[in-house]
């Protein structure tokens, strides 16, 4: 077990570790620039958890929060641990193939979407009493404002914040491993990954454009339904 | 815009504080944290910040720095999280006004006020640190300390990137709107304009990772042998007494906490 994670961790992983952590804040950056709902803020721990294995992933988002956290905005600093398991449930994922396709890939979203909202919750919870600085604490507090508990309500809040973020995060690394040649990928530790599985590649796209697509239209069906009701 | 500050908080000069040992401070930094969540006094991450942060940053003369930081970058975070903690904390208690569904309480705003203190205090200490620490020095105590190097690797080299990438991110986003991207127009053609925002972004930087491997690989990154430093880094009496002396005080207040709860 040991010695497996050492070979995940070469010269190249940790070359790409620093990459990767300012890739993360950088694209945040451009979406806040681009005023998209999302954050986009961890496609470079998505894209070492793939390439280096899961341990290198969970290094990188924890590594990128802290740094985020000193340098940019404090307010990043105490989510490292969901960051962290974004980073290993990725590199699992890819591990047990399941970032092949863009179908597969969008699955892949979804299940660090779920390890994402379950590693947020209790730090919302003991930390900040359920209410943090980010803008969805609005949905947490009305909905505590009905009665529902703060477990409850901060889940029920990253449960539908999460999915759209995380598959649009999964997606995009997808795409960047997609445009990377063979050669390149082949340095890394695990480039069995991304092993191209062929079949239709462009219908494919579209149906995971659609699901995103779709999941947006829930989240905000859901939302009207909660603050509207 | 955070975009081109500069990423080293470190303001160089002559002080006590500067010549403390980088895990000393370190410790401080943690330490003060770790008390403040928990020793069971309402008032401890107050006192923490009137009587440890504040005089140290004058210690340290950076107390220009640390004010000026702690007014731009915390005070905004921290303010913001009251509002909001004040405001939807559904706790029980004598109810101070009432605007529609919201009706913060005596008891809502205490807590509000603790927790933003406690934030405040996190991220204060750690921008003294900052403020009082040059990273490689930081880096080079804690790798003779046994920190891999790898790691003090990612962190140094982190620190070096981000603003590279940062000032590439921005250039991208010029070259690309004069070139007629739409930044700014309908959600659609905004969430479009993400990829050739991304995309050039992303692999250029992809494109140096193989070179600098090359390169630290011939400089014996993976060489196991104990490297020798040309920077010694003094470590006093002093410092070892102040470590110990935090780490009782941490202690004494985690039993505190246990005892009268």
């Amino acid at each position: 077990m040991l010695n497996n994670i050492k070979k995940d961790f070469n010269t190249m992983t940790w070359v790409l570790i620093p990459v990767a952590i300012a890739i993360n804040i950088a694209i945040g950056q451009i979406v806040v620039t681009l005023k998209l709902p999302v954050f986009l803020d961890s496609v470079g721990t998505v894209l070492v958890g793939v390439l280096c294995g899961p341990w290198a992933g969970a290094l990188t988002g924890a590594l990128s929060n802290t740094i985020w956290g000193i340098a940019i905005d404090p307010n990043a600093l105490p989510w490292w641990p969901v960051a962290f398991f974004i980073g290993l449930v990725s590199g699992f994922m890819a591990k047990g193939g399941w970032f092949k396709s863009w179908w597969k890939v969008v699955v892949t979203g979804f299940v660090v979407a779920l390890t994402a909202a379950a590693a947020s919750t209790p730090i919302a919870v003991y930390l900040f009493g359920g209410i943090t600085a980010s803008g969805s604490s609005f949905i947490t507090a009305y909905l505590m404002q009905t009665g529902l508990g703060v477990f409850q309500a901060v889940f029920s809040t990253s449960f539908l914040v999460e999915p759209v973020d995380k598959i649009t995060t999964a997606m995009l690394a997808f795409a960047i491993v997609q445009g990377l040649s063979r050669r390149f990928i082949a340095r890394f530790p695990r480039p069995e990954n991304v092993e191209d599985e062929g079949g239709a590649n462009q219908t494919q796209l579209y149906i995971a454009i659609g699901v995103v697509v779709l999941l947006v239209l829930f989240a905000a069906f859901m939302l009207r339904n909660i603050l509207g009701g | 815009m955070a975009m081109h500050e500069r990423l080293s908080f470190y303001a160089k000069r002559d002080s006590i504080l500067h010549r403390l040992n980088p895990l000393t401070k370190l410790t401080l930094v943690f330490g003060f944290v770790l008390i403040s969540f928990f020793a069971p006094f309402y008032w401890t991450p107050h006192l923490l910040i009137l009587s440890g942060v504040i005089p140290l940053s004058f210690t340290g003369k950076v107390a220009r720095e640390y004010f000026n930081a702690s007014l731009r970058l915390i005070l905004p975070a921290a303010g913001f999280l009251f509002i909001m903690q004040a405001l939807f904390q559904p706790l029980e208690g004598e109810e101070l006004f009432r605007i529609g569904f919201l009706h913060p309480t005596k008891e809502s705003v205490m807590f509000a006020f603790a927790n933003a203190m406690r934030i405040f205090l996190m991220v204060s200490s750690f921008t003294l640190f900052l403020l009082t620490t040059h990273p490689s020095e930081l880096m080079s105590d804690l790798t003779r300390r046994g920190l891999p190097g790898q790691f003090a690797y990612v962190i140094i080299s982190t620190i070096q990137i981000l603003p590279q990438m940062q000032a590439k991110a921005q250039t991208i986003i010029s070259a690309q709107r004069s070139r007629g991207l739409d930044t700014q127009s309908s959600f659609l053609k905004r969430a479009g304009s993400l990829i050739p925002l991304v995309g050039p972004l992303v692999f250029g930087s992809l494109v140096e990772v193989e070179e600098r491997a090359i390169a630290i690989e011939a400089r014996g990154f993976t060489s196991t042998k104990t490297k020798t430093s040309l920077h010694e880094i003094p470590d006093t009496n002093s410092d070892k007494m102040i470590r110990w002396i935090l780490a009782a005080l941490v202690l004494i207040s985690l039993a505190l906490r246990l005892w009268l709860s």
